[in-house]
């Protein structure tokens, strides 16, 4: 019984050891193979939007350039060196590091790992490290492009904004992006839009963007007070947000990716996402790391407006050929957010 | 629960209500504001009351619960699960779905009750431990199972998320229709309106605050609520009379599972119709704290619940005025500052400067004959 109990346990530790070691792959020290890991934000790989864009841009890696790729999400901030030198130490080529909250360590993970090139989305470079490129968007024009619609299309000229965290500053540049946006168009127009921008701002960092149900709640406080399209940027709390507008009838708008596709509880009132192209910035990325051209410093992506999907009936030809007008003018630069990369102190 | 500590927390909801009143009226009329506050409250508050009642439950009957936080999370997920397989799987009305994942989100609380009863009243685990294991179970069940079955390659429905049945409809209380022909203004039909839209709440939320008061009635006024308290006070005593002391708190754990079952139903299938993994973020806690406060009485509980949801109601209209807040209240413009005021308030309500809280005598031990 004794020897019983003893294979039991050598069983059970083997167990427990199998899954460590069950994926064989490719040995990424060598030459030949191409590794591409990404560090998710403290948040979660299917998140719908933010980590989630990033990791297609590195499945698209795998499709067309037999890339290697693998995924690790932070459970807790404090994991974000582990799990960056998780990859290094394996010899990964590139790492993606998804998120503001990583740039202090992909900066120092650079030093660490000469040989490795790192991708830090949202992660502004105010000096150049080797081996680290910023991923940037300008979300302050896609948030005055939502603003915008949002003004255009409110019937009670109370629109609102329900984000994560604005201590992140793409958060609060799609916020004060909203407004700018807003107030465009009323300058345009004569109109008088109130504008609702509500931040989560709990002492935890990563529980302002995990938290729908405050966003919903949010969502439905704005419109009891009469607000009718809400426009959701913060992961998970932004998509509780929209979800709940569009329950009640509101126009939805998402943030970061077409979200009409990624949330199909919203999808039939969504009216458009500020879309931060991540995934083909991503991709033109590792595509630059795998050709050997890698750069450093800064590389901005594009941002945009998502299409009306649904609602495209209900969205006047006025306000299409508007909307058409303001993008390319933010493009060319004839018409400029005013919104400073970080919050002003 | 005595007067003083009534009075106390409605003077604290009193005077956050207040600041955005005057801070708001600017640009809003006070009764919209207050109505619009008070219907926030009341929403944000229910998954706190509910998770407090299975606290007030639990530790009544002498078995320390701090694993809330787990039960709520784990019945959150399987009450969405249950739904969305009931919709997409079994192919039933949207109706008897959504209805159906409240049951099964029900039926998973007991079972994370049962789990809890096992380990500390049959095998005699420190409670706390106990709750812990709950509450590290449930983020890895969840968690893994959400992965499984929606996500990645190999998952039961290939990445795609299937489209969840929906949400619980509201309930609309038909007072515009009643009260407005007498109106003979348009304040007044605004008036009635607002007043409307607190009235107008989701079922949870509703049966959330009728449970309070059966609760109120179970514990203090039948014979299952004195046999109860007894099990918690004095087991011995209780057992030298002929209660089954293992029996009563064994059934008191798993009624009090049900209440967070009914609490993670709130989130996943009343306020949005997905789940994230982590989506409780700490309200078992939070509503651990509300029973603490509430000195282990269902309205105590219901009370200091509504004083969390009444600062998160301040958090959010707050904001929604930052433009008008005056320049010697700037600091308040500071979203961080107004995101502080819950825990402010959790510390200002559990540091007893209103008087010593009790806890059940027997909290915590177990009973050996």
């Amino acid at each position: 019984m004794k020897k019983f109990y003893t294979l039991f346990a050598v069983l059970l530790v083997a167990a427990l050891l199998l899954p460590a070691c069950a994926p064989a792959e490719a040995d990424c020290s060598s030459e030949d193979v191409f590794c591409v890991g990404l560090v998710t934000d403290v948040g979660k790989i299917n998140d719908k939007s933010f980590n989630q864009s990033a990791w297609e841009g590195v499945q698209r890696a795998e499709a067309e350039l037999g890339a290697q790729v693998q995924y690790i999400e932070t459970a807790d901030a404090k994991d974000y060196d582990k799990n960056i030198a998780t990859f290094g130490d394996a010899g990964y080529d590139v790492i993606v590091t998804v998120g503001f909250g990583m740039g202090e360590a992909t900066v120092k993970a650079a030093g660490l790992y000469p040989n490795v090139d790192f991708v830090g989305v949202d992660q502004f470079q105010a000096a150049d490290t080797p081996g680290v490129v910023g991923l940037n968007f300008p979300e302050d024009n896609a948030g005055f492009l939502v603003g915008a619609l949002a003004a255009m299309m409110s019937e009670s000229h109370k629109i609102g904004a329900v984000c994560g965290t604005d201590v992140v500053p793409p958060v609060w540049r799609f916020g004060e992006g909203y407004k700018a946006g807003a107030a465009y168009v009323d300058g345009m127009m004569g109109s008088t839009t109130e504008v609702f921008v509500v931040y989560h701002s709990d002492v935890g960092f990563d529980k302002t963007f995990t938290d729908p149900e405050w966003g919903a709640q949010t969502a439905q406080s704005m419109m009891d007070q009469g607000a009718d399209a809400i426009f959701g940027c913060g992961g998970i709390t932004g998509n509780g947000a929209i979800t709940a507008a569009a329950q009640a009838g509101a126009y939805a708008i998402g943030v970061d990716a077409d979200q009409y596709l990624t949330l199909p509880e919203a999808a039939p009132r969504m009216l458009s996402s500020a879309m931060k192209l991540i995934t083909p910035g991503v991709f033109d990325l590792v595509k630059l790391s795998h050709d050997g051209n890698f750069p450093v410093g800064n590389f901005f992506g594009a941002a945009g407006y998502a299409p009306y999907h649904d609602l495209d009936s209900e969205v006047p030809a006025e306000v299409k050929a508007e909307m058409e007008k303001i993008n390319a003018g933010l493009l060319d630069g004839s018409i400029t957010t005013n919104v400073p990369p970080v919050k002003p102190e | 629960m005595d007067w003083k500590r009534f009075s106390f927390i409605f003077l604290i909801i009193i005077i956050l209500f207040s600041v955005v009143v005057l801070i708001g009226q600017v640009k809003s009329s006070p009764i919209v504001i207050i109505t619009s506050m008070l219907a926030t409250t009341i929403a944000v508050a229910t998954p706190l009351t509910l998770g407090a009642l299975a606290g007030v439950f639990s530790e009544r009957a002498g078995i320390v619960n701090i694993g809330i936080e787990g039960m709520m999370l784990s019945s959150a997920f399987f009450g969405w699960l249950g739904a969305i397989y009931m919709f997409h799987v079994f192919e039933y009305s949207i109706g008897i779905s959504i209805t159906m994942g409240v049951v099964f989100a029900i039926l998973a609380g007991m079972a994370m009750g049962l789990l809890l009863a096992v380990l500390s009243i049959t095998y005699k685990v420190d409670q706390i431990i106990g709750g812990t294991v709950i509450n590290i179970l449930a983020v890895g069940l969840t968690g893994f199972l959400n992965r499984q079955m929606f996500f990645g390659r190999g998952s039961v429905f290939e990445g795609n998320v299937p489209n969840s049945p929906g949400v619980l409809p509201t309930i609309h209380i038909p007072l515009t229709e009643i009260f407005s022909p007498l109106c003979n203004s348009a304040d007044c039909i605004l008036v009635v309106t607002s007043i409307n839209k607190v009235f107008d709440q989701k079922p949870v939320a509703i049966a959330a605050i009728l449970l309070v008061f059966v609760s109120h009635y179970i514990l203090f006024n039948t014979r299952w609520g004195l046999r109860t308290r007894a099990v918690g006070e004095h087991p011995k005593a209780a057992d030298t009379v002929g209660i089954n002391v293992i029996k009563m708190r064994y059934a008191n754990v798993i009624i009090g599972g049900a209440f967070a079952g009914l609490a993670g139903a709130y989130f996943t299938i009343e306020s949005v119709p997905s789940f994230e993994p982590l989506l409780t973020n700490g309200r078992g806690f939070i509503s651990l704290a509300a029973m603490i406060f509430g000195n282990w009485t269902p309205i105590g509980a219901w009370t200091a619940a509504l004083v969390f949801g009444a600062s998160q109601a301040l958090n959010i209209n707050i904001q929604i005025f930052r433009d008008v807040i005056p320049p010697q209240l700037a600091f308040l413009q500071q979203s961080y500052i107004v995101g502080l005021i819950p825990y402010i308030l959790t510390m200002v309500i559990l540091t007893g400067i209103i008087g010593r809280t009790t806890p059940p005598a027997a909290d915590g031990i177990p009973y050996e004959k």
